[in-house]
């Protein structure tokens, strides 16, 4: 048979080979598992741990079968993008970050593939159970509640308590940031005289990025307003702006730019930065990374502004969203419910992230109190939930991303005014670069709001 | 050499290939029969899938304007109007050019080096070299922005404390944080993935070279340059410009490698200062969600590398002539 097969051997066996692939897949596809009833796919894999061991449970009470996933967050955005896009199967109830709810909801609303959950949110009295400002902000779009937070990520700074003590900082008196750049001043030096600064107060991304959004979010400042209209060319980001830049650079900043993985936990060890931003999940973070400063680290609330003012702020969130074309909604509903709100699971999700629960009611739940070694004995639980009520909104836009960017932007341009000319003028290069910025997330806001209004 | 396609499976080696047809003879195509096309179709279907129909239908989003997944406007050329209009835009076609021009200038030049290094040492170690030069081409781009990443880590990162021993500056350099430095830094990591592959093409056009052509320019008392520069650089110049062409080509696709080293600025780095114009393309058409934007993006780009293909190519014909 080998020897009649046109054009030789090599293309019989390769021909072979292809059928047999596709008739294993076949065969393969036939005896597989059936389609579970729900599909849930969770962007963390201390969400997936939580989430895999309770849906048993939820499994044997209404009978059903329910498969959860894991997706790497970026990974996850992008599959999801391109399925909605492509209009192919998507999961029942997916996890997203707070800044992927704009993509996902532009165009008319009849486009949006997401469910809206307002009217269920109402019903059972969530919107009044909740933390006002994550159900209001990065979650609701156009008065229309599309995704059931998962979080409130307050922030607190950690700090090395061995190494405070070292320093002589009394951190009772760090109330304003003011006090803190003060300290900061004293602290960040070279000690041995090699030309190396040895210590430095805190912890901040020489480039802006995620802590000058938290720190414009503390002070009252946003991206976008409620309304969605572009919001950050203000007198309250530029403020923010001057002080970053001075506590990031030139001749007298306080501010290292430890990054992440490896040589965050190299600076924490060696001392180098004293204090870290701290939202909720990063305590952990710091507990799993680092475990070789257990018992050395304890939290305070932010520094404010003002005196009396806001003493903490946002980074992060969470929301868990149920695709349109889910077969089974009410359904879809309960499990997220159940996921998210139910006060077992809350308490054993916080001891494994320390996650505060968005759930207001919960927070009289014991775990909160129980004291954290890593942390000192403090019952860091209790500290973030405190504080909770106090966490700035954060309006998302489709164009969140863009605005965050663009603003990154402005104030690397205002990194190199600030390093050629010092404070001359900076008042006015700041309003500059944010008028410029302001103006280029405009030009795509006109394109977008013109899309909006077509048939 | 035989040909699937042409040679009877059954046929001994000896026996004349008889669907082998003389040049300028043309095969009915029922002379061939169906298993051609059987085989081509696999190929064929996929392609159709996933590259003709994208193809075609870019050339038409690039004249709408979309948002959401379902919405779309047809702007005739406002997209086009839009990127020409963009700083960021032009940023971008600013710095993959700059990158290309580092790549043809500084690393097909090292990688020539190399290849005449390596092609005077002997037996095993040429091997052995060819295969550690060779090597980093093995490895992912977003393994390799995601190991650059910590080697340019300041104070802590390899590149920084070599820096720092060697000339004492250099320890607290934020590579990935400073504008200035972000293009040198993707140039760097650039050099450490192609400057091997490209020096195996170098390798195995020099290995090619005529040495009596050499020999005989010695004997009429040619220079080594002038040997190098007169006989054997000549005689590599197809292999020259397939690897200059590829090396643009690549240049302005250039996507994964920012994007994993600058991935807390989505690739783009400070004052965009390591935006590409396919990262461009990516942040506009999926995280915009703009995907006319983006197809208009990918014409141009695709332009762009049509017409600076086509300049390099004639100009080597100008030169051969």
């Amino acid at each position: 048979m080998v020897e009649k097969f046109p054009y030789g051997k090599a293309p019989f066996w390769l021909l072979a080979i292809a059928l047999a692939s596709v008739a294993g897949r076949w065969l393969v596809m036939g005896h597989g598992d059936a389609r579970a009833d729900l599909l849930i796919v969770a962007n963390s894999p201390s969400h997936f741990e939580a989430y895999k061991n309770a849906v048993p449970r939820f499994e044997r009470k209404h009978g059903v079968h329910v498969e959860v996933q894991f997706a790497h967050w970026t990974a996850l955005q992008s599959r999801l993008e391109s399925a909605m896009l492509a209009g192919a199967d998507v999961p029942d109830l997916v996890e997203l970050l707070e800044g992927s709810l704009g993509f996902f909801t532009r165009g008319p609303r009849e486009d949006v593939g997401l469910l809206d959950l307002a009217d269920r949110v109402e019903a059972e009295g969530f919107d009044r159970r909740l933390v006002a400002s994550r159900l209001s902000s990065w979650s609701t779009v156009d008065g229309r509640i599309y995704a059931l937070p998962n979080d409130v990520h307050p922030v607190m700074l950690a700090y090395r308590r061995d190494l405070v003590a070292q320093l002589g900082i009394d951190v009772t008196k760090l109330d304003t940031w003011d006090a803190f750049v003060e300290a900061g001043r004293r602290v960040t030096r070279d000690v041995d005289g090699d030309g190396v600064v040895d210590h430095y107060m805190i912890d901040l991304p020489y480039d802006g990025n995620w802590a000058l959004t938290s720190l414009l979010l503390q002070h009252g400042g946003q991206l976008f307003d409620r309304a969605g209209n572009i919001a950050f060319n203000s007198d309250i980001t530029t403020e923010v702006f001057a002080w970053y830049l001075r506590q990031t650079h030139g001749p007298r900043k306080i501010a290292y730019d430890a990054g992440w993985g490896q040589a965050l936990g190299k600076a924490m060890v060696d001392g180098l930065v004293v204090f870290y931003w701290a939202p909720d999940w990063r305590s952990r973070f710091f507990a799993d990374e680092v475990p070789s400063l257990a018992g050395h680290m304890a939290l305070m609330p932010l520094p404010a502004w003002d005196k009396g003012g806001r003493r903490t702020s946002v980074w992060g969130g969470t929301g868990l969203m149920i695709s349109r074309r889910t077969p089974r909604p009410d359904l879809a509903w309960e499990l997220a419910k159940f996921l998210y709100f139910d006060p077992t699971e809350m308490g054993k999700r916080f001891e494994a992230t320390n996650i505060i629960p968005v759930l207001r009611d919960a927070w009289t739940m014991p775990e909160l109190d129980a004291p954290n070694p890593y942390y000192s004995n403090e019952p860091i639980g209790r500290m973030y939930a405190d504080l909770a009520p106090d966490v700035p909104p954060s309006y998302v836009s489709p164009l969140t991303a863009v605005a965050g960017t663009e603003l990154d932007e402005a104030f690397s341009r205002c990194v190199s005014y600030y390093e050629r000319f010092g404070e001359e003028g900076l008042t006015d290069a700041i309003h500059r670069e944010l008028s410029r910025a302001e103006a280029y997330v405009q030009r795509l806001a006109e394109r977008a709001n013109w899309m909006a209004r077509a048939p | 050499m035989s040909s699937p396609l042409s040679a009877p499976s059954a046929a001994p080696a000896s026996r004349p290939r008889p669907s082998r047809a003389p040049a300028g003879v043309r095969v009915r195509p029922q002379e061939r029969g169906w298993a051609p096309y059987a085989f081509l179709s696999p190929y064929l279907l996929l392609t159709s899938v996933f590259f003709f129909v994208p193809f075609l239908d870019a050339i038409g989003l690039a004249f709408f304007e979309t948002n959401g997944p379902r919405t779309r406007v047809f702007v005739g050329l406002a997209n086009f109007h839009f990127l020409f209009t963009d700083s960021t835009f032009y940023r971008a076609l600013w710095n993959t050019t700059v990158f290309a021009c580092a790549s043809v200038f500084v690393q097909l030049p090292l990688s020539m080096g190399l290849a005449i290094l390596l092609n005077s040492s002997k037996g095993r170690l040429r091997g052995m070299l060819r295969l550690v030069l060779f090597s980093p081409n093995l490895v992912g781009q977003i393994f390799v922005g995601i190991l650059f990443s910590t080697l340019f880590t300041p104070r802590y990162g390899l590149i920084n404390r070599a820096f720092h021993a060697l000339f004492g500056w250099g320890l607290e350099v934020w590579w990935l944080s400073n504008p200035w430095l972000v293009m040198p830094a993707l140039v760097l990591t650039s050099l450490w993935v192609w400057v091997g592959f490209n020096m195996v093409y170098f390798l195995a056009a020099l290995q090619g070279v005529d040495r009596s052509l050499e020999e005989a320019a010695r004997i009429d008392g040619a220079s080594e340059w002038q040997v190098f520069r007169f006989v054997t650089l000549p005689s590599m110049r197809h292999v020259t410009v397939f690897v200059v062409v590829t090396s643009v080509i690549g240049s302005y696709q250039l996507f994964e490698l920012p994007l994993a080293l600058l991935h807390s600025t989505e690739g783009a780095g400070p004052e965009n200062s390591g935006l590409t114009l396919i990262t461009y393309l990516n942040n506009v058409a999926f995280h915009l969600g703009d995907l006319g934007l983006g197809s208009a993006v990918g014409w141009i780009a695709a332009l762009i590398i049509f017409f600076v293909s086509m300049i390099q190519i004639r100009v080597s014909r100008v030169l051969e002539d």
